[in-house]
């Protein structure tokens, strides 16, 4: 399988190979100039390291704040703490031990990133706001604490540790500290540009965005949310251990007004920008020197400045500039049919083998199996009394029901979103009541949602790429050097081709570099038909595939769905238009408030007076 | 005891109006205006200086409200709403707003300069004892104008179609407009309510710190961390308990513990109240009220 993937990617791989060696000779070119741009600082008067030194530890402080806010949504006001924690144990240790200053970075990054993972974990129960304030809480703290131990110097402050010099030979290379404070910012840049460019990017959107679809997609959300944290918190404290080589650390610079300007800077540069952090710190720690007038005035312009910035440029300035450089480069997209044709996506099915053969198994096993469920919302009353459900191993079992009868609550429930107050529930045989929906994911159940949860921003391909997530091994691993790996290279190629390919066997093939924003509602269902199909299930929940659907896309959808129980899929769909559902389903279940009122063929189901009665209004 | 709970009521009034000027603005726009601690400021600073000038310190006291009104519908015209007639959920007020705040205070420093000045001392000067304790009338004034002013809020939020207006576009601002609703109309009233809060505890607080244009950063955290004890997000009346809780026991923990405990004790009691019940104590969301039914059940 991996060999016929490898032959037929050769086309899209040479064409990312050309676009490979671009982008390499252009970071490379990069890296050179910033290396010089180092040489020239570490030669420079003081005054201006100074100024640039600063800068770049805001920068490091500003670029994971972004990580967490650009990429998960968390708008955490914790950075000044962590910066302080290791800005203070660096001194503190430093002044008290004798050891070594590079002994203790690593010691600076696993006591950050270890509180950064336990403050995350603690305010994860809270999200929004509320994520913001209580991180904003934690840097009161440890301000309060810095300010009152007697280990901390009080308000003076403690003077932080020499940076050790170079040896006599690489003396001409000028001021040891502006190389390492250089390099660090260097090394976080690299960090979020490489996970900006795995596959693990568009992971991290869906979590912010879209987490239900995530969590469906096999991602141990909360697990990566405290991870990813962790790593910031992490690099905001290896921002403090290069603070203390700069002079005196006391409580007034990691106030809680420092986790604020952060925030700011970031803003104010641009979210979710590589550079725009950077961008943002220089501005808001430069400023008071560049513009020397009177110190009040001077923070009346600061002040003003920042409103104009945010009011007139609401994406940042380097958000600007990426919008108006992608309108001029960008050729538009507008004027293609809703559904690809289905002649190409048949054919294209054809060559498509399931990558492993389910027809083996006895028909009359039963894949899905729903015993006596219980369900209500809180103190409400019930949703779902003693529903038996059984579905057979590559079945199409429709759930049709009346509005309220409790459809969505039962696919929630096999999906892992729900957890029911009575009744067990096995998927191919294994009791999944304790399984979060992740896990259900890692046992081939996959699950659409009524109301499509995509990542709006990202192109339809990166969409269904968060599908394959769990089918491609230390992915997360290896993210924070994704570009610098062979192996990720062909695993880039390789996921971006299957993305492709499932969106061309959907029909969407024409919509692959849209942005799911800029899709008609039909090319939106589409995408997330893929992002399910690439993966491969064996199950898969649809939640009112067909809603907002036009007639030659609902057809186009009855086709979609023959084709995957063709394939040996297992499919539980729920929906109102009977219409299409009968034609495809070898089992229909009928819930009316809360029970079932019968299970059988379509035509059993069409018969039945009860169901006549209750829900085709007879 | 008696003593250090009535002082701790009458500034836990002071942080309990600017935690209530905080989540008025902050209900119906969902941004938390960081130069809300200005206003109060802005109050003082006029009245101190119309004093100064010769001015009647009742006719101060009525400019100084309506100047911080008036910061306060500056406020969002120039710092807020741009911001959200962009992306309603965006952040970008955090900047705007910070700003609006180091605009206002360095302004102010600028103006007055950075020392304190003398401010009149409107009913400071007449003391009252009760049982024990010894209180001035400022500081009754202000536990009796928090609680007309909370009760007057909550009448109005409740009873009137204003508030309910106010409630709708709290619960979803498009749904409102498109019902007719003008959410800007709303906004800026629900503004200036909150100018007028603010300004209304400078007025009462201002007999005893004097005007010094720093004064709207510590205030306003304080007004902040009343918010969040009592839970003002959901319900700004619950920031006045909030308040009032928090006036307690800094001046209990001041007494208690040491001179300098009110600087952290606050603190303290915000993380563990944020780890207990992170909407805050009196929310509609709290741990209170959802121990209420099981206690009741019992």
């Amino acid at each position: 399988m991996a060999g016929k993937h490898g032959q037929l990617s050769l086309p899209g791989g040479t064409a990312s190979g050309h676009f490979a060696h671009l982008w390499r000779a252009r970071s490379f070119a990069f890296v050179i100039a910033y290396l010089a741009l180092t040489f020239f600082l570490a030669r420079s008067s003081l005054a201006v390291q100074g100024l640039a030194l600063v800068a770049a530890v805001f920068g490091i402080l500003a670029i994971s704040l972004d990580l967490v806010a650009g990429m998960l949504g968390l708008y955490s006001l914790g950075q000044g703490g962590f910066f302080a924690i290791g800005a203070y144990l660096t001194t503190i240790v430093a002044a008290d031990t004798q050891v070594s200053v590079f002994w203790l970075l690593p010691v600076v990054l696993v006591v950050t990133g270890l509180s950064g993972a336990i403050i995350g974990a603690m305010s994860l129960r809270v999200s929004g706001l509320y994520f913001a304030i209580t991180t904003f809480v934690f840097t009161l703290v440890l301000t309060v604490l810095a300010t009152d131990l007697p280990i901390t110097g009080g308000l003076q402050g403690l003077l932080g540790p020499a940076f050790p010099d170079l040896p006599e030979a690489l003396a001409p290379l000028g001021t040891p500290v502006v190389w390492c404070v250089m390099l660090a910012l260097l090394v976080a840049i690299g960090l979020v540009w490489n996970i900006r460019r795995s596959p693990l990017y568009p992971v991290l959107l869906a979590i912010r965005d879209a987490e239900p679809f995530a969590e469906a997609a096999g991602v141990r959300t909360g697990l990566v949310k405290v991870g990813v944290f962790g790593l910031s918190a992490a690099m905001a404290g290896s921002a403090g251990w290069l603070f203390s080589f700069l002079g005196v650390v006391s409580p007034g610079q990691f106030d809680w007004s420092v986790s604020l300007n952060i925030l700011v800077m970031v803003l104010v540069g641009g979210i979710n920008t590589t550079l725009g952090p950077i961008v943002g710190a220089s501005f808001v720690t430069m400023f008071p020197a560049v513009v020397n007038i009177d110190p009040w005035l001077q923070e009346i312009l600061y002040g003003a400045l920042s409103i104009i910035a945010i009011t007139v440029f609401p994406e940042g300035v380097v958000g600007l500039l990426k919008r108006q450089f992608a309108a001029v480069f960008k050729a538009p997209t507008a004027g293609r049919e809703a559904t690809g044709s289905s002649e190409t996506s048949r054919a294209d099915t054809a060559s498509q083998q399931p990558e492993t053969s389910r027809e083996g198994g006895p028909a009359a096993e039963a894949i899905v199996e729903c015993r006596g469920i219980g369900f209500s919302y809180g103190q409400g009353p019930k949703v779902l009394r003693n529903v038996d459900l059984v579905v057979k191993r590559g079945h199409i079992h429709g759930l049709i029901g009346p509005n309220g009868s409790g459809k969505s609550t039962l696919a929630n429930i096999i999906a892992g979103r729900l957890r029911p107050q009575a009744g067990t529930t096995h998927v191919k045989g294994v009791l999944v009541d304790r399984l979060a929906p992740s896990e259900r994911a890692g046992l081939g159940l996959r699950r659409t949602f009524q109301a499509a949860q995509l990542v709006r921003e990202l192109p339809t391909s990166r969409n269904v790429l968060v599908g394959l997530y769990g089918r491609v091994p230390g992915l997360v691993r290896r993210a924070a050097v994704w570009t610098l790996l062979p192996s990720a290279a062909r695993d880039s190629a390789s996921m971006q081709f299957r993305a492709e390919q499932a969106l061309r066997e959907v029909g969407a093939g024409d919509w692959i570099d849209s942005r799911v924003g800029d899709v008609p509602h039909g090319i939106e269902q589409l995408t997330q038909l893929a992002s399910v199909g690439v993966a491969a299930p064996e199950i898969i929940v649809l939640d009112e595939p067909a809603t907002g659907l036009s007639i030659s896309e609902v057809d186009h959808l009855a086709r979609l769905l023959g084709q995957l129980k063709a394939r040996g899929v297992t499919m539980i769909i729920i929906e109102h238009q009977t219409r299409f559902l009968f034609p495809l389903c070898d089992q229909v279940t009928v819930l009316n408030a809360g029970e079932v009122v019968l299970t059988g063929t379509a035509d059993e189901v069409r018969a039945n007076p009860v169901v006549r009665q209750i829900y085709l209004g007879e | 005891m008696l003593q250090l709970l009535l002082s701790g009521l009458a500034i836990g009034s002071i942080y309990g109006l600017i935690g209530m000027a905080l989540a008025i603005s902050f209900y119906v726009t969902r941004v938390i205006n960081f130069a809300q601690g200005q206003m109060m400021m802005i109050a003082i600073m006029i009245v101190s200086a119309l004093t100064a000038a010769g001015c009647s310190p009742w006719l101060a006291v009525v400019a100084g409200l309506l100047s911080a009104c008036a910061v306060a519908i500056l406020s969002y015209v120039l710092a807020v709403r741009p911001i959200l007639a962009f992306d309603r959920f965006s952040f970008g007020w955090l900047v705007s707003t910070l700003g609006f705040a180091v605009v206002v205070e360095n302004a102010a420093a600028y103006v007055w300069g950075p020392t304190s000045r003398a401010f009149p001392p409107i009913l400071n000067a007449t003391s009252v004892h009760i049982s024990t304790a010894v209180l001035t009338e400022q500081q009754l004034l202000a536990i009796a104008t928090a609680a007309v002013l909370t009760a007057g809020f909550e009448v109005v939020r409740k009873r009137t179609l204003f508030g309910k207006l106010g409630m709708a576009i709290a619960a979803d601002p498009e749904m409102a407009s498109a019902i007719g609703a003008n959410t800007t109309a709303v906004a800026i009233v629900a503004f200036s309510i909150s100018g007028l809060f603010s300004g209304v505890a400078g007025v009462l607080i201002g007999p005893s710190t004097f005007a010094n244009p720093y004064l709207g950063d510590t205030f306003g955290t304080y007004g902040f961390i009343a918010m969040m004890i009592g839970g003002g997000t959901e319900k700004p009346a619950a920031a006045m308990f909030g308040g009032l809780l928090l006036g307690v026991m800094s001046e209990g923990a001041n007494t208690l513990i040491n001179s300098q405990a009110s600087d952290w004790f606050p603190f303290v009691v915000l993380v563990v109240i944020l780890i207990v019940s992170p909407r805050g104590l009196f929310s509609s969301g709290s741990l209170l009220r959802r121990l209420r039914p099981a206690l009741l059940a019992r």
